[in-house]
């Protein structure tokens, strides 16, 4: 019976949107309906082993490629995408396009494609026991311990057309830990890992007071500070022993992570809010320490400090909360004495930043729910024309993980994380058909109930 | 009680009016009353309606139609024309839309009751919410603990028992919970299973409708299922006895009048059709139940929630029923189950498509001020997005947030749609309605301008209208609406 429902609503659905063709001449991204594409226009169904590792080549056409390119022109029109070994391999117009002997050919139709989404403040991969607050300072526990594999809400997050995710502490401490970088539709984790450590969870002000001791910000900034100057000389410590100019010094697990960190090879992602302590986010980790720092949350406030973070080069994750709401209603956290919603993408964007992501702090909004983020970005009057709002979910996280190189847009070489969608990918109404982890189909609402 | 209050007081203004006119009356009470009658003639004698036009936008009425170009007159808040070559009347208060795209008013459906009660419950507090419709609803207050607001407010409220109206009592029409829900185009909301007009300074006509949705439980326990339906049988029985006894009393002598002992007069209500049965309830067995329960005994149920909706879909379909589908709500799969089952983000469209009548509800009906956005009442057009993300429509999630809302509040003769002789609800945005850059830029209730993007600080800022885009002005014969009075403020 299921089936057979499932079949009419499908067939309904396919009257309903072919009125809905997106027309020639309309902008990248058009606020009327008919910008969101019109009903599959498959090929004949594959086996989805084209594109995987070993497998046959998959060139893919679809209506508009949202590139996300780290500079440079963001879409292409028309475009033919080829997908080998689990690997871009090329991102052309369908007239430049030379599609090798033996690849597989699929026509999306009106559909687009785009780069998968990424998370750079998650904590729904597994388990949830990922808040120890033994010591203020726990730089030496890892969450990778944590992880389930195709737990329902990673598979959920698929979907909403999340590939990557950053899974790290809670902020209980002001370290919590190390978090790992995972691609979240693949079954096993020696597959999800993109990168274990993946960063350094600092939790800077607003949620380690509720520690034992009842700490405040004085004594939070000296354990961070502190915490920093001696994982710095552990740090160098191996170095002068690796480079021949000092002894070997002996393993403590505490300051491990801060070896790739001093290395610049792991950034540490930090939850920050509050304009003061923002700045003092720059100015510390990144300005004292020389380390490469994220801010997480960058809230409340947080976005008076645009233009000291464009400036230090300290990108900016925003989510959960999208705005600072009116302080006459509410408590005045923000102390910005205003009577308006102030968007905080529009906040960080007014200040210069060019460098804005988003996170969901999931499950606090769900994983899938990502592009959310940029809906409310755009909503409350982010400026999403030059598509900075799907750069916010896509290219911004991978280069601020230090992956923008391997992650986050349509660029030959990168990893084949693509998604199938109907439509501007900041708007909800636009599904994600299909999704691809590098180069394997994980996601395809053709052979399954549509999860998000 | 109402009832009883207007009657006596039609009495006295047509039965009486001798006596009413001498003054002779003597009592208090009746005094007043007769000052109302004669401030309601005088009223009716008032020969000067008051026009309200929203001219030149492009109307999504509601019913099908967009009308591109096209004027709603209003006369005294309650539409008049939707069309062309509209003449205005001298001193008709023109809204200009032109570039602007017209709808009507949103219907929130389980709306917080900080939109008609004010900013005490801004806070999203269960226990606050549940007590405050618990109380409403009943009377009196459920049993869970209290905290010293609480009472405070309780104490505000303690005359509401006896009062004419719970809702209209208790409606704060200078609330900025209240602002803040007119701004982002909604313009009814059912409170405690009643239905008001967000009028905004004004309390007179907010309550539309009230005590319609009556709240009955489906519990797991089979118990309660069965001793649900047999209160539904006896009221059913009582009914079929009471009318046979209405017919055959004055031929039979002395024949007895049926007892309606142990008969709920809740029950009562929702078979004669004067109140409407709501179910929360979201398990696929419990769906079913309801459904059989709605089809034996004739009535069409609402029921909230409805998250495994989607695998019984043709059931509820034929039994009627109305959804209120809160579109994101999730719920795994129970794996001990070899059926279907869990949540879909198909389930609005799915159960559209069966012919039930869904209403779409926000993630959390509360107002969040927390600065975490997109999931509670003010952005009730997200939730209809994702009702078309699961394959509805454009046009049937919009429905989700006007016509079947009021619909299932019994309150879809006077809004929902704009159509002649409903009331003049509408909404002026800049886009889209259901697209995530779209803002309201008016709200009007039974024709008034109710909200103004540029003269609220809520959103002025976010995208500033562009001068031109809407104005106010009074056609008063030669002067064209486009010449306007004032401009809206720019900050």
């Amino acid at each position: 019976m299921i089936l057979r429902l499932r079949d009419a609503v499908l067939a309904l659905l396919a009257l309903a949107a072919a009125g809905e063709l997106a027309g020639a001449g309309e902008p990248i991204i058009g606020r009327t309906p008919s910008a969101r594409s019109g009903p599959p226009a498959w090929g004949a169904p594959i086996d989805g082993q084209s594109g995987q590792p070993g497998g046959p080549g998959l060139a893919l056409r679809c209506a508009k490629a949202l590139t996300c390119a780290r500079s440079g022109p963001q879409f292409i029109d028309d475009a033919v995408v080829l997908v080998r070994d689990g690997k871009l391999e090329a991102i052309t117009t369908a007239a430049e396009a030379k599609v090798p002997e033996g690849y597989e050919r699929l026509d999306l139709g009106s559909h687009w494609l785009m780069p998968g989404m990424v998370d750079l403040h998650y904590h729904s991969a597994g388990s949830f026991d990922i808040n120890d607050m033994v010591y203020l300072a726990n730089p030496e526990l890892r969450v990778a311990a944590s992880v389930v594999p195709r737990n329902p809400n990673l598979d959920r997050n698929v979907a909403g057309g999340v590939t990557t995710v950053l899974y790290i502490p809670g902020s209980g401490t002001n370290i919590g830990g190390q978090g790992v970088l995972l691609k979240t539709g693949l079954d096993r984790f020696e597959e999800m890992v993109v990168r274990n450590p993946g960063s350094l969870k600092v939790a800077q002000w607003g949620n380690p007071e509720r520690w034992v001791m009842g700490v405040g910000k004085t004594f939070e900034g000296w354990t961070i500070r502190d915490t920093f100057s001696r994982g710095r000389a552990y740090a160098r410590a191996w170095k002068d022993f690796e480079e021949g100019r000092g002894p070997k010094p002996e393993l403590d697990l505490m300051f491990e992570p801060f070896r790739p960190i001093f290395d610049h090879k792991m950034q540490v992602s930090v939850h920050t809010q509050i304009y003061q302590v923002v700045l003092l986010t720059c100015t510390m980790l990144k300005g004292e320490f020389g380390v490469d720092v994220f801010l997480d949350h960058s809230e409340i406030g947080g976005w008076m400090a645009a233009p000291v973070a464009e400036k230090m080069g300290v990108p900016a994750i925003i989510g959960p909360r999208s705005v600072d709401p009116p302080s006459r209603f509410f408590i005045n956290w923000a102390e910005v004495r205003e009577e308006g919603f102030i968007g905080l993408g529009a906040g960080w964007q007014k200040g210069g930043h060019t460098k804005i992501g988003f996170n969901t702090d999931a499950p606090v909004i769900p994983g899938e729910e990502l592009l959310v983020q940029a809906t409310m970005a755009g909503h409350y009057g982010m400026d999403g024309s030059k598509l900075d709002l799907v750069r916010g979910l896509t290219i911004v996280p991978a280069m601020t993980a230090g992956l923008g190189d391997r992650l986050g847009s349509l660029e030959p070489g990168k990893d084949a994380d693509l998604l199938v969608i109907r439509g501007d990918p900041a708007d909800p109404r636009s599904s994600v058909e299909r999704v691809w982890i590098e180069g394997r189909s994980v996601y395809d609402v053709r052979g399954e109930r549509r999860r998000f | 009680m109402n009832s009883l209050l207007l009657l006596g007081a039609a009495l006295l203004g047509s039965v009486m009016p001798s006596l009413v006119a001498q003054e002779t009356s003597g009592s208090k009470s009746s005094d007043a009353k007769t000052a109302d009658a004669k401030k309601d003639e005088a009223k009716k004698a008032d020969p000067e309606p008051k026009w309200f036009a929203v001219v030149g936008g492009d109307v999504h009425t509601g019913t099908g139609g967009l009308l591109r170009g096209a004027t709603v007159l209003a006369k005294d808040g309650v539409i008049e024309s939707v069309g062309y070559s509209t003449d205005l009347p001298e001193g008709t208060e023109v809204l200009s839309a032109r570039g602007l795209q017209v709808y009507p008013g949103l219907v929130a459906i389980s709306a917080s009751l900080a939109v008609s009660q004010g900013s005490r419950f801004l806070a999203e507090d269960d226990l606050h919410m549940r007590c405050c419709v618990d109380f409403g609803k009943n009377g009196h207050l459920h049993e869970g603990p209290l905290d010293a607001e609480l009472d405070l407010l309780l104490a505000d409220q303690a005359g509401l028992v006896d009062a004419q109206s719970d809702l209209r009592d208790a409606y704060d029409p200078f609330s900025s919970s209240l602002l803040m829900t007119l701004a982002v185009g909604i313009t009814s909301a059912e409170q405690s299973g009643g239905a008001l007009k967000l009028k905004r300074g004004e309390i007179d006509g907010v309550v539309m409708r009230e005590r319609f949705l009556s709240s009955f439980t489906w519990t797991s326990a089979s118990s309660g299922k069965t001793q649900l339906r047999e209160k539904f049988a006896a009221a059913a029985r009582y009914l079929r006895e009471k009318r046979e006894w209405d017919v055959r009393k004055d031929k039979v002598k002395d024949l007895p009048e049926p007892s309606k002992k142990g008969i709920e007069q809740k029950i009562l209500s929702v078979l004669d059709g004067s109140a409407r049965a709501k179910f929360n309830a979201n398990d696929r067995d419990d769906l079913l139940g309801i459904a059989r329960l709605a089809q034996e005994f004739g009535f069409r149920p609402v029921i909230e929630g409805c998250v495994e909706g989607w695998i019984v879909a043709e059931e509820l379909g034929r039994a009627g029923a109305y959804a209120i589908v809160y579109p994101r709500q999730r719920r795994d799969k129970d794996e001990n189950l070899v059926r279907a089952g869990g949540s879909s983000i198909e389930n609005a469209a799915i159960l559209h498509a069966h012919g039930v009548q869904v209403a779409i509800g926000p993630a959390s009906n509360g107002i969040d001020l927390g600065g975490i956005t997109g999931r509670d009442l003010l952005h009730l057009t997200v939730d209809a997005d994702f009702a078309v993300r699961g394959g509805m429509t454009d046009a049937a999630a919009l429905a989700g947030i006007t016509t079947v809302p009021a619909r299932i509040l019994g309150i879809d003769h006077r809004v929902g749609t704009l159509e002649k002789g409903k009331d003049c609800d509408v909404i002026v945005t800049d886009g889209d309605v259901l697209h995530y850059e779209t803002l309201v830029q008016y709200t009007v209730v039974a024709g008034k301008i109710a909200y103004d993007k540029q003269k609220e600080l809520l959103f002025a800022h976010i995208r500033p209208r562009t001068p031109g885009d809407g104005k106010t002005s009074n056609s008063s014969g030669d002067s064209a609406p486009a010449s306007a009075e004032s401009q809206p403020p720019q900050r």
